[in-house]
């Protein structure tokens, strides 16, 4: 008897982030107040027709190429019809037939072990009404009615929670980096459902979905306890149904929904009111140019240039900061020390976005590049760091300023012999062993250099000094 | 005379939800069966090209640009709709989910 | 009563800017003579005192002496969303139904100053040949009131063969435009697929459809279809095309066009007293310089068939739409969604229209979508490229509109199939997306009217204005 082994597929709906909806010309915000960002065509009133967001196709493009997918050029639509209150036309117009990318992949790393996991389409589609529901009666929001989405239907090609989990990582990643969507599972703008299946053969076993998940540690968690379930069902002698479950956050189980209907009849035909829309191959590359260096390029760039792995993933995580890092040229390990460390602490503490401050890119390098050659030293730099954030001074005249500020190392001995003498008691505390003595003396010599002096240098002068007493 | 059997009516009938009482079921057995026949004939066309001609359109496509909105009040909406509750649609309760 | 509706729109347009009449005057007339034929049932929903209040405005203002159309009644079937004014589709569904919004084309009617009389009767949802299937009842053929008007715009035809009022717009899906024209004795233009914004129009089956003027004579239906054409971006499928007059050719001769009579369309499916009309028409082509040939061509029979398929199929998806949520009839029977969905729609809808509804989304479900709908798609692409390839040789298509003449009313609505049937002739120009024109070419010994069809290539209307009025002079 051999081992059972899962297989997983996941469907995700991402929405884009456009200003208007993908086939009406009304507002894409909803969860405000219910029913205002709706034109005609979102009550599907007689005789209106779709329009098409054509930024809505431009971040569908992209994203399919950011998947290393497959484009079809010819863009064309189709109804999937059903009734179902939240859907005012009758029909979802979707991409049934020609999604505008097929045959892609991610490329995932888990426990050291990079993977492929195929994608098998993405289309481009819209969204329902939000429906809320009392005893008798249900409630409709057309604020969200035709909120462009995106779905991206994996191959059944991860084995487990975690290969699940780092797809999803993985694709949120890119999907943020190309600015496609949000990717905000709790806020929906991200939603998964996962197929599951367990077979001891290289045949799949038959597949259960589990929809609506709501964080990727869920869809670990129902993975998990998911493709445990059906062993045991098989073990029993059971066999597993076709069917819609759901995860229970709590029992940490998931729960039958509906077991499915033998093949549910949307009656897809082409979409006759949206004429074949061609992309051209030179809207293409410009989409291509405009796809920025997703993160596993980033990361191997960081690594190559020496930068820690725990500040590597700290760059990944904060895309404004590996933004700024782009097309840098100078010492990467210092610029991001300085980033993740002093620049982004005062970032957080004004509430700033590096974009808003004085530090322009050219400012940066001159800055990392003056550190490097250490014409200044990182003292110099916290103490300048509020007049290169906030003034547009000149990198060269503020190191200029503060440099004339400060001493020779012969300068410092005089100062450091003048202050010792001139506190005796200080020099008595310190042989009584006594701390706070020499941090005192420090902070008359730092005083009296305008603090523009390397405290190393300070303190060992200072011990030198003392040691003479 | 060919006809349909009652549960292909029913079918249809619940594919295009439309409710069909027992006394009009006959008549859509007759009916749907004579046009369901017509349209058989397709399959005895021999047609060369498989490409399929969707909509007469043979001008490029132009679309919408993201920035162009407008709204329009749910007060004017509402007239037309069946049943509100403030600013809302009111509708039986959904089921299924 | 004066008589000035039936003058011509120029005639019309000379006294307003002669300041002999005012739009009143005309507006009043039409209000008389739509009373006095109260019996021919042209309208659903009448515009009263709107139109008057608006005629009355315009006559204070200064005549736009360069707008013919200018202060001229029309009359609007009522599947065009007007706003304020009910637009019912000829359905129980819309019975209440009052638009927010305006049609594009009722937006152009309006800002060239015409006066929107009323909204005209119809099959419902423009499903059926006869206009019999009216939740409002059958308008009647104004040439003989026991005979139908043909449809599905049988209102619009009646309203301008009645000379209720000068204009009306129709909708031609598979002939309904054309063939009440034909039946009624009126010029009835189904432009190219794209030339008129569909926006507004309340969907029948969207790749087919199309809005088309509908008037006494070709210079007026080449003048209101100068005002409606234009591409919208609320219409993707309507299509960019420089700004033309489709007057312009109007009285120029016909030497040297080459015209081909396919020869389905005078075999034994027409009638002979039509086919006679035909050969009348082939005569005086020929004997001004024009060439004839009859020609054979692939598929023509098989238009029916793909039109049930295509026409059911859309219809199904359009008309979803109409579920008792947004807009429209919900039964009073609406305890569950279920119950909301089945029994509005079986309350809405007449038997016609909930007939094709399920025809068609049984066409479209599960592998017959591949079987019927695919196929027909196929066939119509290749009906297209059978079109294309005579437009290489010929200039013009020519045939009788319809098979026989107008029908009785009181005939049996029993035969699913006849209301296709009445259509053979005319469905094929909306498959390939081409422009169609109907003109009267004589009457039958009870002074039916007998109609040409004139087919043109795409984007040809205003060559096939041409030709129609050279036929309408030698004809009169």
């Amino acid at each position: 008897m051999g081992e059972y082994k899962t297989r997983v597929g996941i469907e995700v709906h991402c929405e884009l982030k456009t200003n208007s909806k993908m086939f009406v010309d009304s507002i894409n915000n909803y969860g405000g107040m219910a029913n205002v960002n709706i034109n005609e065509i979102d009550f599907a009133l007689p005789g209106t027709l779709p329009c098409v967001n054509e930024y809505g196709i431009m971040l569908g493009l992209k994203a399919a190429l950011a998947l290393n997918c497959t484009i079809n050029k010819k863009v064309v639509f189709d109804r999937k019809n059903y009734f179902y209150p939240d859907l005012p036309k009758g029909y979802q117009i979707t991409q049934a037939r020609n999604p505008i990318g097929v045959n892609g992949y991610v490329e995932i790393e888990v426990e050291g072990k990079k993977k492929k996991i195929g994608i098998h389409d993405i289309h481009i589609e819209e969204d329902t009404c939000k429906s809320t529901h009392a005893d008798t009666k249900s409630y409709l929001d057309f604020n969200r009615n035709g909120v462009p989405l995106i779905e991206i239907v994996s191959e059944p090609d991860m084995e487990n929670e975690k290969e699940a989990m780092a797809y999803l990582e993985k694709l949120k990643e890119i999907l943020l980096y190309t600015n496609v969507s949000d990717c905000k599972m709790e806020e929906g703008s991200m939603r998964c459902d996962v197929n599951v299946s367990v077979s001891k053969t290289e045949t799949l076993g038959t597949r259960t979905e589990t929809k609506n998940i709501g964080s990727i540690s869920s869809v670990g968690r129902a993975i998990l306890v998911e493709s445990n379930r059906q062993i045991q069902e098989l073990e029993q002698g059971n066999t597993i149904q076709e069917e819609t479950r759901r995860f229970d956050e709590k029992q940490n189980r998931t729960i039958l929904m509906r077991v499915k209907e033998t093949g549910n009849d949307y009656r897809y035909f082409p979409e006759p009111d949206i004429p074949p829309y061609i992309l051209e191959d030179t809207f293409i590359d410009e989409v291509k140019e405009k796809i920025e260096v997703l993160p596993d390029e980033r990361r191997e760039i960081y690594r190559q240039a020496g930068i820690q792995s725990i500040n590597i993933e700290k760059l990944i995580a904060n895309k404004e900061i590996s933004d700024y890092l782009r097309n840098f040229s100078g010492n990467l390990v210092i610029a991001s020390n300085l980033l993740l460390g002093e620049i982004s602490a005062y970032l957080n503490k004004t509430g700033k976005k590096i974009g808003d401050t004085f530090l322009s890119k050219e400012k940066f390098a001159l800055l990392v590049d003056k550190l490097d050659r250490k014409e200044i030293n990182n003292q110099i730099f916290k103490e300048i760091l509020i007049e290169l954030m906030e003034t547009d001074h000149d990198i060269n005249k503020i190191v200029e300023n503060k440099k004339s500020a400060s001493f020779t190392e012969e300068e410092l001995k005089v100062l450091v012999a003048r202050i010792v003498s001139s506190n005796p008691q200080s020099v008595e505390d310190y042989k009584a062993g006594k701390d706070r003595a020499i941090k005192y003396l420090m902070g008359q010599i730092m005083k009296e250099t305008k603090g523009s002096s390397d405290p190393t240098l300070v303190n060992r002068l200072l011990q030198e000094e003392l040691a003479r007493k | 005379m060919d006809k349909l059997t009652k549960e292909e009516v029913l079918h249809v009938a619940h594919l295009a939800r439309i409710k069909v009482e027992d006394s009009e079921i006959e008549k859509y057995q007759i009916e749907l069966k004579q046009l369901l026949d017509d349209v058989d004939q397709i399959k005895d066309i021999v047609v060369e090209s498989q490409e399929l001609l969707v909509t007469p359109v043979e001008h490029e496509t132009i679309l919408r640009n993201d920035s162009d909105t407008r709204e329009v009040e749910f007060n004017m909406i509402k007239k037309n709709v069946p049943a509100t509750n403030g600013n809302f649609v009111e509708v039986p309760v959904m089921v299924n989910e | 009563m004066n008589r000035y509706l039936d003058l011509s729109i120029p005639e019309i347009h000379e006294l307003f800017v002669n300041h002999k009449i005012t739009p009143v005057d005309l507006v009043e007339e039409c209000y008389h003579r739509i009373e006095e034929n109260s019996d021919l049932n042209c309208f659903i929903t009448l515009n009263k005192s709107e139109a008057l209040e608006y005629a009355k405005k315009l006559g204070e203002e200064k005549v736009e002496e360069d707008n013919l159309l200018w202060g001229i009644p029309i009359a609007i079937k009522d599947n065009i969303s007007t706003k304020n004014i009910r637009t019912t589709c000829a359905s129980r569904m819309l019975e209440n139904y009052v638009p927010i919004y305006d049609a594009t084309v009722v937006e152009k009617i309006k800002s060239k100053k015409m006066i929107i009389i009323g909204k005209t009767n119809m099959d419902e949802f423009a499903m059926g040949s006869t206009s019999r299937t009216s939740y409002f009842g059958a308008p009647k053929n104004p040439i003989d009131k026991t005979k139908i008007t043909g449809g599905s715009s049988g209102g619009s035809a009646a309203c301008i063969a009645g000379a209720l009022t000068p204009l009306a717009l129709g909708t031609d899906t598979g002939g309904s435009i054309r063939q009440p024209a034909s039946y009624t004795g009126i010029v009835g233009m189904k432009p190219t697929y794209g030339r008129v914004s569909r926006y507004g129009l309340i969907a029948f089956a969207s790749s087919l459809d199309q809005i088309g003027p509908m008037t006494r004579n070709v210079y007026e239906n080449a003048l209101l279809l100068n005002e409606i054409v234009g591409k919208d971006k609320k219409d993707l499928t309507s299509r960019e095309c420089e700004r033309e007059d489709f007057t312009r050719f109007i009285g120029k001769d016909i030497h040297g066009m080459k015209i081909a009579i396919p020869n389905y369309f005078v075999s034994n499916i027409v009638s002979n007293e039509i086919i006679q009309k035909l050969d009348h028409v082939v005569e005086i082509l020929k004997s001004n310089g024009a060439e004839v040939d009859y020609i054979d061509m692939k598929y023509l029979d098989q238009a029916v068939t793909l039109y049930q398929i295509i026409a059911m199929g859309e219809a199904s998806s359009n008309l979803a739409r109409f579920d008792g949520v947004k807009f429209g009839y919900r039964s009073s029977q609406s305890d569950s969604i279920e119950e909301m969905y089945a029994n509005t729609r079986c309350e809405g809808f007449g038997s016609e229209v909930k007939r094709r509804i399920m025809v068609g989304s049984y066409l479209l479900s599960g592998e017959n979508a591949k079987i019927y709908y695919d196929k027909a798609l196929a066939i119509r692409n290749a009906m297209k490229e059978e079109f294309d390839r005579v437009f290489q040789e010929y200039d013009f298509i020519l045939g009788p509109t319809t098979t026989t003449v107008a029908y009785n009313l009181d005939e049996s609505l029993d035969d699913p199939r006849k209301s296709f049937m009445d259509d053979v002739l005319v469905i094929p120009v909306n498959m390939a997306g081409l422009p169609g024109l109907n003109i009267p070419m004589g009457e039958n010994d009870d002074h039916m009217p007998i109609g040409l069809h004139i087919i043109g290539n795409r984007l040809e209307e205003a060559r096939m204005y041409q030709i129609a009025s050279f036929l309408e002079n030698k004809l009169k």
